[in-house]
């Protein structure tokens, strides 16, 4: 009886309740002084910790009447303890939300419409060109990023020179990127093959000029063209160009060999710039736009933003704070630290000055190549899924033992409708 | 009556509120352990039985399926098949590999030899040291630009395959080395029933000729056989729910290759947030294992020797 008796109970913690006072320790409820607001983000380091309070203290500057707090988990528990709080009705009212993940979590928030964008005063021209998508699902607002990233092509200027191969320029085709390819021979060190989801998705998206998920939100792995893209980037494995991961736990393998001068070229995001920049490895690095086909370069817009918490008790004080942390003095703020790309484009020309002088320029010229002609990257609710069965699988395409179209294949089998 | 027998016992009325005092101290004592075990242990098997016959996200609605998630598992998810596969084959290549390794180790190390108390150390350090540093070790030594590979083409001239990107030699690697992490720990088992043999049936044997192979075979073997079937059983269940070493060393890759059945659940669970389908998984494999281990109680009799 008891077991059942604490079984029932248990049961009842995992219950969501939008109402009560569970939703209290989330913030939005009524204190005794000014209304409280809690700010959930995630922070790795004491340096984390310390540009967020800076940023909270510029919110709480621009809302005296209202008492903000703030809490954090690293990046690596952030969504396990988002998750468990979702389970037991305790989110905050202000929500920190990674754009890649959205789509699992988009009904945790509440949609933000005209109405709530003007509570806020936020002007959504006032953000970087598709930015807005990073944190919209199915057509619908869901949070305002506060910083916008993109894939870019990293390259180690001393294997090119010594290579006697010329350095990508904006701009640039497959049809150079394929001679530089050549140029950089068959011994594995040309390109670092990736295995996370945009690093070697980017180049079949940018290649194919289309995602793999439709504007309606259906999965669409096996495009023909998207399909054709991926088996071209395969084929830069099979070809001899590639470093291939040893094994698939290695999922950041491209970029590692990159950033340990072992291969030439490597996809991350712009969000490594800076360390890719000054490696350690001591090798002159550089950065290039994706290629593009036809004149075209289709590259997506990531990044993270805040929403409001679909059970947010106070949903106009939380929107304030919202609208102050996407505000001009809290981007300003993010930006001149140089802690990662402001979505606000009036704070954008602050991230360059944070810079070394001696890299500052190379950045401002890719970074202003890159961010336009953006699009928002599309997912399924599954979408983590997708990606989580697909990466395993690169390691036999890298290795021929499987192709990219039976991968495709498989995946869109088992996940598509 | 003698000195030896019992008291003559007490009144039954001082007999029978003595034993109500007891049993209510006793009670006092056993309940912090009592409610531990209905917390920790009784509630979450209880919560788990009522989670795999739903379908339970992480957070959100919850809706009764009934068996629907073992029907799930066994007709249409295409990951469970291979991941019971997987177990089979690394429990089938692991157990006996394990016994014959720790055993052969067991037997090196006999008494004869000068400093077994070190080397005894040194082979039960890989299952004192965490399996993290252990798989970043074995890493570097299998990957293409390793050790291995850069021991065997610069002295031999040959190539070795990629062992953690290809389907069969990435499991002979997990198998290897979980061996290589394992066999320490019944080594020190098998040490400890050598030195509890009988010196009596052994020199009996030895007057009746016996050495060698057939020492070993008809002798050692039966009075090692409860410390066989000990770590049998043992081993046997460990590698049922082998977890760390594919997640870490291969990723459960390529493709499905090496994704063990506890890895599957695992990633249901907390990739997935499929709670209601891993509750299923785990209860299915709580049910081979239980099986199997009955099997090898029920079939002791035919090889176990407890008696002297």
């Amino acid at each position: 009886m008891t077991a059942a008796g604490t079984a029932l109970a248990l049961g009842a913690c995992g219950t969501p309740s939008g109402s009560g006072d569970g939703g209290n320790g989330g913030g939005g409820g009524d204190n005794s002084g000014g209304t409280s607001v809690t700010w959930d983000m995630w922070a790795g380091s004491e340096s984390d910790i310390e540009a967020l309070e800076a940023q909270l203290a510029i919110a709480q500057e621009e809302n005296p009447d209202l008492d903000i707090s703030l809490q954090h988990s690293p990046w690596n528990d952030y969504f396990t303890k988002l998750t468990t709080n979702l389970a037991s009705g305790n989110v905050a009212c202000v929500t920190s939300m990674n754009g890649q993940r959205l789509s699992g979590y988009h009904e945790a928030f509440m949609p933000l419409g005209e109405e709530e964008l003007a509570t806020a005063g936020i002007d959504p021209a006032d953000f970087t060109e598709g930015s807005l998508d990073i944190m919209s699902y199915d057509g619908e607002l869901y949070g305002i990023p506060y910083d916008v990233a993109a894939m870019l092509l990293y390259y180690n200027k001393d294997m090119f020179a010594e290579a006697g191969v010329d350095e990508p320029e904006a701009g640039w085709s497959f049809e150079d990127f394929e001679a530089t390819l050549d140029g950089l021979g068959t011994d594995g060190t040309a390109f670092g093959m990736g295995m996370g989801e945009f690093q070697w998705m980017s180049l079949p998206i940018a290649q194919a000029g289309v995602q793999p998920v439709t504007e309606s939100g259906e999965l669409a792995l096996t495009d023909p063209a998207f399909v054709e893209a991926s088996e071209w980037y395969a084929s830069i494995a099979t070809e001899g160009h590639g470093s291939l991961p040893p094994s698939a736990s290695d999922t950041g393998w491209g970029e590692q060999e990159y950033q340990a001068g072992n291969v030439a070229m490597a996809v991350d995001g712009t969000w490594n710039a800076v360390s890719y920049l000054n490696n350690e490895a001591g090798f002159a690095a550089g950065m290039a736009d994706l290629p593009a086909a036809d004149g075209e370069r289709l590259g997506l817009v990531l990044g993270s933003g805040y929403g409001i918490s679909a059970d947010c008790e106070n949903p106009e004080a939380a929107l304030q704070v919202l609208g102050s942390l996407v505000g001009e003095a809290a981007q300003d703020q993010i930006a001149s630290s140089g802690r990662s790309y402001p979505a606000r484009t009036s704070s954008q020309p602050l991230y360059f000055d944070s810079l070394d002088e001696e890299v500052r320029d190379e950045v401002q010229t890719t970074f202003d190549a890159v961010f336009t002609g953006l699009e928002g990257q599309r997912t399924t609710d599954d979408w983590a899924q997708v990606n989580e069965a697909v990466q395993p699988n690169l390691v036999t395409v890298y290795t021929e033992q499987s192709t990219m179209t039976e991968v495709l294949e498989q995946a869109q089998q088992q996940f598509g409708d | 009556m003698t000195a030896t027998e019992a008291p003559a016992a007490p009144p039954r009325r001082a007999q029978s509120r003595l034993r109500r005092i007891e049993s209510r101290q006793a009670l006092g004592f056993i309940s912090p352990a009592l409610a531990g075990l209905t917390v920790f242990t009784i509630a979450p098997v209880v919560l788990s039985i009522v989670m795999s016959l739903f379908e339970w996200p992480a957070w959100g609605d919850r809706s009764f399926v009934g068996v629907g998630n073992y029907v799930e598992l066994f007709t249409s998810h295409p990951d469970f098949w291979p991941a019971l596969r997987n177990s089979a084959i690394f429990t089938v290549l692991f157990v006996p590999l394990n016994l014959a390794v720790s055993l052969t180790l067991a037997l090196l190390l006999s008494p004869r030899i000068k400093g077994r108390a070190v080397f005894r150390v040194l082979f039960f350090i890989p299952v004192v040291t965490p399996m993290v540093a252990n798989v970043l070790v074995w890493k570097m030594l299998l990957q293409p630009n390793g050790l291995f590979n850069g021991i065997s083409t610069s002295a031999f001239g040959i190539e070795l395959p990629s062992f953690l990107s290809h389907p069969q030699w990435a499991m002979v690697m997990v198998v290897v080395m979980s061996v290589w992490q394992g066999m320490g720990y019944n080594m020190l088992i098998f040490c400890a029933a050598l030195e509890q043999l009988p010196e009596s049936v052994l020199e009996a044997a030895r007057l009746d000729g016996a050495t060698g192979w057939r020492m070993f075979a008809r002798i050692t073997v039966p009075l090692l056989s409860p410390a066989i079937f000990f770590t049998t059983v043992m081993t046997m269940i460990t590698s049922m729910q082998v977890f760390v070493q594919p997640q870490l060393l291969t990723g459960g890759g390529p493709g499905n290759a090496t994704i063990p059945i506890v890895m599957f659940i695992y990633e249901q669970a907390f990739t997935f947030q499929q709670m209601g389908l891993a509750a299923a998984a785990a209860w299915i494999l709580f049910a081979i294992i239980i099986a199997l281990t009955a099997l090898q109680f029920s079939a002791q009799k035919r090889w176990v020797h407890y008696e002297v």
